[in-house]
């Protein structure tokens, strides 16, 4: 079981990084779909192997929701969008750079968190953090719309599989909750879009700048 | 009747969507007022020392939580009662409906015993108002929910883990656990859990549910946010919904403390809401806006509450629970208020608005005085929980924070009332804008500024015990 965790997780992880390299968005997506389809067979194997058979119902949910329904949404909202090129200044080199440090800080941050782990799955929460804290910062240093979802969703990842590798779950009501979060989140942001774009004739949200102060 | 307090906007909600005119003006102000009905009836029952429960305890209503939904019921009447300005007949655009839901998801999040399912409902509050916000579909309130959805997602997710590794704190130590998020077990468990585990958790919390609060340096999204969206929700997001995310992390306050000894969430809390306050007093200075100034005053009364929390021990935690109220009364007031004038005048600038005093006497009065109240003058309630908080803040040791916090106070306090003196009395310019309603109109408002009076002057007999009980459920 920890091995089957581990290499699951740090193959999300590996996903994690590719998406911050990679600039085309169809590359993007499908490796976002990918990295769910990766999280829900880690649910699955869990639920095998720790017989718990909640589990196999948030891998089926996960599939459905996060490999099947969001980037069939997310490629609505991206076609149309040019491939964005690479701002002057703003290598993936750089971006991989501080992914590799924000490895280091979650293994940091999660010392107490392994250090009183007894379930198997322990070892491998420090990958799933960084997975997090990878997305947080896609999130927090997107330069548009697309940039913020996609970040937004691989942050979202990495806590479940965190809440996953940690507690084997939480309870069916928070889980439901959390899956019905993501998705309208994912619908509003795709309403707010196109109303971005009609507005602005673009997805920069650089272009967003008339409150200040 | 808990049932009921939540199953009445939930309804409500459900009726409106298909509701048009007359029939829907109708319909929401019977659900604002049956809402506020049942909330009080809460407060009361609960009050009389019944602790209500329904669901197996999935939904308990203690003394706190009777304080919120009480809060929740008054400012959403209030709101209420100004929404169907902003509402243009014949075109609903959802506005009823969504309202309703806002109230019904800030209701859940504070009548839960269950802090998973008090996370989804903080996280649907955000759902409900996003397309409040962007009601006027302008570019600047688009922006401003763009950042509202896009912060407090991020936020609500940084809460979510927190609450992950306080679920993985209660199993590591008790096995299954049936009803580990529970905050009653959690509280029952928490001298056990893993000190380092919980302070982490802590961390993501107040981080998380901090961002929904509005506490700096997350609160970004606020200003944009209240500054954009239709008064009467401006009201409820300042009055109460910043307070639902205090409130969240209120309730994880003492199970942190008593796993981790109260040093730590203390410095946490003390920092942050030294900071918010300080943010707040800068911008004040600064914002061209007034219904941005309104919200930069919400910061900063956040700021003060989280400071009360943070000093600790009985006074300055019923003087922070009590600040809760008195601020959501006076800034909702406040916010509608200066839609009015910004209804009337056109513009939200500081700039372009003068002489409110002389044009529409009875809405500039009602906004001198809630402002008079936000600032914290006498005999408003503001003044008596300030004084609360920082009479302890002094007693129990923190000189240095009470200190500097005063003085922000007062940098604050000139700031909001410099902008507020140019918008009632500078020389009225342009044409003269006739006041669009009479005395009635004034009524709501004029009540909550009388409550103000009443937590100012003269306690209900009976209120004082109350405080007492409130405070010792978040500092026991």
């Amino acid at each position: 079981m920890t091995t089957a965790s581990n290499l699951l997780t740090f193959l999300c992880l590996a996903i994690t990084l590719l998406i911050v390299w990679r600039r085309s968005w169809p590359a993007r997506l499908r490796l976002f779909a990918a990295q769910s389809l990766l999280l829900a067979i880690l649910a699955g194997t869990i639920g095998v192997l720790a017989q718990r058979r909640g589990l196999f119902l948030v891998a089926a949910v996960v599939v459905v929701v996060k490999v099947w329904a969001i980037p069939r949404v997310l490629a609505r909202i991206g076609s149309g969008a040019p491939v964005r090129p690479i701002a002057p200044g703003r290598s993936s080199g750089i971006a991989l750079l501080v992914a590799g440090a924000l490895v280091v800080a979650a293994y940091v941050v999660m010392l107490p968190v392994t250090a009183a782990a007894e379930l198997p799955t322990g070892g491998a929460i420090p990958l799933a953090f960084a997975m997090a804290l990878i997305g947080l910062a896609l999130c927090v240093t997107g330069r548009d719309a697309l940039s913020h979802i996609l970040g937004f969703l691989v942050f979202e990842n990495g806590i479940f599989g965190l809440a996953i590798l940690a507690t084997y779950g939480l309870p069916g009501i928070v889980e439901a909750g959390v899956f019905l979060d993501v998705l309208v989140i994912v619908l509003i942001m795709e309403a707010v879009v196109v109303q971005v774009r009609r507005e602005h004739a673009s997805i920069d949200v650089d272009r967003l700048r008339e409150l200040r102060g | 009747m808990l049932l009921a307090v939540l199953a009445i906007p939930l309804v409500g909600a459900a009726l409106l969507w298909r509701a048009t005119n007359r029939l829907a003006t109708t319909l929401h102000a019977v659900t604002a007022a049956s809402t506020l009905a049942a909330g009080l009836a809460v407060a009361v029952m609960v009050n009389a020392g019944e602790t209500l429960v329904a669901f197996d305890g999935l939904l308990r209503a203690d003394a706190l939580s009777a304080w919120m939904i009480a809060l929740i019921g008054i400012v959403g009447g209030l709101a209420a009662s100004e929404a169907p300005r902003y509402v243009v007949p014949g075109e609903p655009r959802r506005f009823y409906p969504l309202f309703h839901l806002f109230v019904f998801t800030m209701l859940l999040a504070v009548s839960t015993d269950d802090v998973g399912l008090m996370w989804v409902a903080v996280e649907g509050t955000t759902l409900a108002s996003v397309f409040l916000v962007n009601f006027e579909r302008t570019r600047a309130s688009l922006e401003a929910s763009y950042k509202y959805l896009l912060i407090c997602s991020v936020g609500i997710a940084i809460a979510f883990l927190g609450t992950v590794l306080v679920y993985f704190a209660g199993i590591q130590q008790f096995g299954d656990e049936t009803h580990a998020l529970r905050y009653t077990t959690l509280l029952r468990l928490a001298p056990g859990l893993s000190p380092r585990v919980i302070e982490l958790a802590f961390v993501f919390l107040v981080v998380g549910y901090g961002t929904k609060a509005g506490l700096a340096p997350m609160h970004t999204w606020l200003p944009d946010a209240h500054s954009e969206a239709p008064a009467p929700v401006s009201a409820l997001m300042s009055g109460v919904l910043l307070s639902v995310g205090v409130y969240a992390i209120a309730r994880f306050k003492p199970a942190v403390d008593a796993a981790a000894g109260p040093t730590f969430a203390r410095g946490i809390m003390l920092t942050l809401g030294l900071l918010s306050i300080a943010v707040a007093s800068a911008f004040l200075w600064t914002s061209p806006n007034y219904k941005r100034a309104l919200a930069y005053s919400s910061v900063e009364h956040i700021g003060l509450v989280c400071l009360g929390l943070g000093f600790g021990g009985p006074v300055a935690t019923a003087g922070a629970l009590l600040h809760v109220a008195n601020h959501a009364l006076a800034k909702s007031a406040g916010f509608l208020m200066s839609g009015r004038i910004r209804a009337a005048y056109g513009s939200a600038e500081i700039g372009s608005v003068r002489g409110v005093m002389k044009h529409m006497p009875r809405t500039g009065a009602a906004f001198l005085t809630s402002i008079l109240a936000l600032v914290g003058l006498p005999p408003f309630g503001l003044f008596v929980s300030e004084v609360m908080i920082f009479a302890a803040g002094f007693k129990q040791g923190f000189p240095l924070v009470a200190g500097i916090a005063l003085l922000l106070l007062v940098i604050a306090f000139a700031g909001l009332l410099r902008g507020v003196h140019h918008i009632l009395y500078g020389a009225p310019a342009g044409e003269p804008v006739a006041e669009v309603a009479g005395w009635p109109s004034v009524v709501p408002v004029a009540a909550a500024l009388g409550v103000l009076l009443l937590t100012g002057l003269a306690w209900p007999p009976g209120f004082g015990e109350a405080l007492d009980r409130l405070a010792a459920i978040v500092s026991p």
